[in-house]
């Protein structure tokens, strides 16, 4: 009974609209769209391009790097499954492809995150085997 | 009554089937992409979104930035069935006013079921920022202070500042569930929320309602003589959504300032109820209002008295931060504390001079930017 009520950590409503992004995130792949007809680069999955209304969008492999643009320590998550992992660094990161991104810094030397510094994506394991979440290391 | 100068200029249907799961937003672009061809107009000149739905995605402004459009008229035209008559009276009205020139409005369905019954936020909160471990909008904003800080050298000394200058503007507000004065060492020490947000620096959710009556100036005569007008009014829902590369440090609330400000001079405000979901967010709509440039908010709020007896009285009743956020009543709480004091009614709390008052909104933190919603207007008293 008790288990039943106990939070568990958010997982993605996957959907139609972002199936693909999340199909490329367990097979290790970070994944922006593309419009086909204007040239767009955009995130978060949509089923627009935001620049030209477009609806013809294709998946493009995002180098994986980037820069933190920004970053805080959260000590009180809003889901309470995620106390565990406090303080947790959520991040926004800028990536090399000239996007911004949502996202959360793990890892090594994290304690020491500075506004700018490389970053590079990683892939972490969720209760879900078939659900691995985009997340950020320090790079060299 | 009997309409000027209202066209209807388009018209765009999608096909329709018995079952289909495609996804809702799938509809809404698909009906709005063919209007969009038959007109030949490109997204970029829509200046309005009125939508019209009973599923998930149902917000209007979340629909726009799902749709990538940045407007400046948004609505949820929620009337059943009289939904599309009733949300073009309301787009006409925004047309004639002269706030817009084009709006687009749409109603859809479909029987997706990969979204039950979820609330769009949930498409980009849920999918691309909750997993992550979020705190909620606290993360959201301490996001932007951080930049803030790191890109102007603003100071919490600076921020604590606004928190203080509201606090002890709800000593004397009976309404305020906070009165117990603040000092800076205890604004610094409470408790860390989400680095660099604090206790101090969030709204306390609580109960309650805040209404207010507009009505025309003849019917208003005889209502009553405390004659509040409503000089001007502005808003901007979505700024920088197609920005790939955006500043989170500016708000929608600089198009609003640029407009409001047309129309009547920064030096004639009285009074400010800004809406404080955090101090950050106070010093930032005061830049964006343009009381100061980008980035020099800290200076602004140590060179001014943001009390009710100020230079620059600011949330004169304590704001959301001392008095309480009732949920969305909050947007509201400026607007009846404005009011009072235009009307000479803020017994403890009352601004001296208070002919002219200016009020601003902000909503619902969006992706990757930084308010999805951000509005101004000002109001004046005529005897």
């Amino acid at each position: 009974m008790a288990e039943a009520s106990l939070p568990k950590k958010s997982l993605p409503k996957i959907n139609k609209v972002d199936e693909a992004y999340w199909q490329g995130a367990a097979a290790g792949k970070l994944l922006l769209q593309k419009c086909k007809d204007c040239g767009k680069l955009q995130f978060f999955p949509r089923i627009v391009c935001v620049d030209c209304f477009s609806g013809n969008l294709e998946w493009i492999p995002a180098s994986g790097g980037g820069k933190v643009h920004s970053f805080s320590w959260v000590r009180v998550p809003r889901n309470p499954a995620f106390k565990e992992d406090v303080p947790i660094c959520y991040i926004n990161v800028i990536l090399d492809e000239g996007v911004i991104m949502e996202s959360r810094l793990v890892g090594t030397g994290i304690e020491n995150v500075k506004l700018g510094d490389k970053v590079k994506v990683a892939f972490q394991e969720t209760a879900n085997p078939e659900i691995k979440l985009p997340v950020f290391e320090l790079a060299e | 009554m009997r309409r000027k100068k209202v066209c209807f200029v388009g018209y765009g249907s999608t096909e329709y089937s018995r079952k289909s799961e495609s996804p809702l937003l799938w509809y809404y672009a698909e009906a709005i992409r063919n209007a969009l061809r038959q007109t030949g107009l490109h997204k970029k000149e829509i200046q309005g979104l009125s939508i019209t739905t009973q599923v998930s995605p149902d917000y209007s402004p979340h629909v726009a930035e799902q749709l990538g459009l940045e407007v400046d008229w948004v609505l949820n035209g929620d009337y059943g069935g009289s939904g599309g008559v009733m949300s073009v009276r309301r787009a006409a009205d925004a047309i004639e006013a002269g706030h817009v020139e084009l709006i687009v409005l749409v109603g859809a369905n479909s029987f997706d079921k990969s979204v039950p019954q979820q609330r769009l936020l949930e498409y980009q909160r849920a999918n691309y920022i909750d997993v992550y471990g979020y705190g909620g909008p606290n993360t959201l904003m301490a996001l932007i202070q951080r930049l803030h800080m790191e890109q102007y050298g603003t100071t919490l000394d600076q921020i604590g500042k606004i928190a203080m200058a509201q606090r002890e503007n709800a000593l004397n507000n009976p309404q305020a569930l906070f009165r117990e004065p603040m000092g800076f060492q205890a604004y610094l020490n409470s408790r860390m929320i989400s680095d660099p947000i604090r206790l101090l620096d969030c709204v306390m959710p609580c109960s309650g309602a805040e209404c207010v009556i507009l009505a025309s100036e003849e019917k208003a005569k005889k209502i009553t003589d405390k004659l509040v007008y409503l000089v001007t009014d502005a808003e901007k829902s979505h700024y920088q959504v197609a920005n790939m590369l955006p500043d989170k440090t500016t708000f929608g609330t600089k198009v609003v300032g640029e407009r409001i400000f047309t129309e009547v001079k920064r030096e004639n405000i009285d009074l400010f109820e800004i809406y404080d979901d955090y101090p950050i967010a106070v010093m930032i709509q005061i830049e964006d209002l343009g009381y100061c440039k980008k980035g020099e908010g800290g200076k602004f709020v140590e060179a001014h008295d943001l009390t009710y007896k100020g230079d620059f009285p600011v949330n004169t009743g304590g704001g959301q931060l001392s008095v309480g956020q009732a949920g969305l009543a909050g947007g509201f709480l400026h607007l009846v504390e404005a009011l009072r004091q235009l009307r000479g009614e803020a017994e403890g709390h009352q601004v001296k001079k208070a002919e002219r008052a200016l009020v601003t909104g902000i909503g619902w933190l969006n992706y990757g930017r930084n308010l999805g919603t951000t509005s101004a207007l000002v109001m004046e008293r005529r005897k």
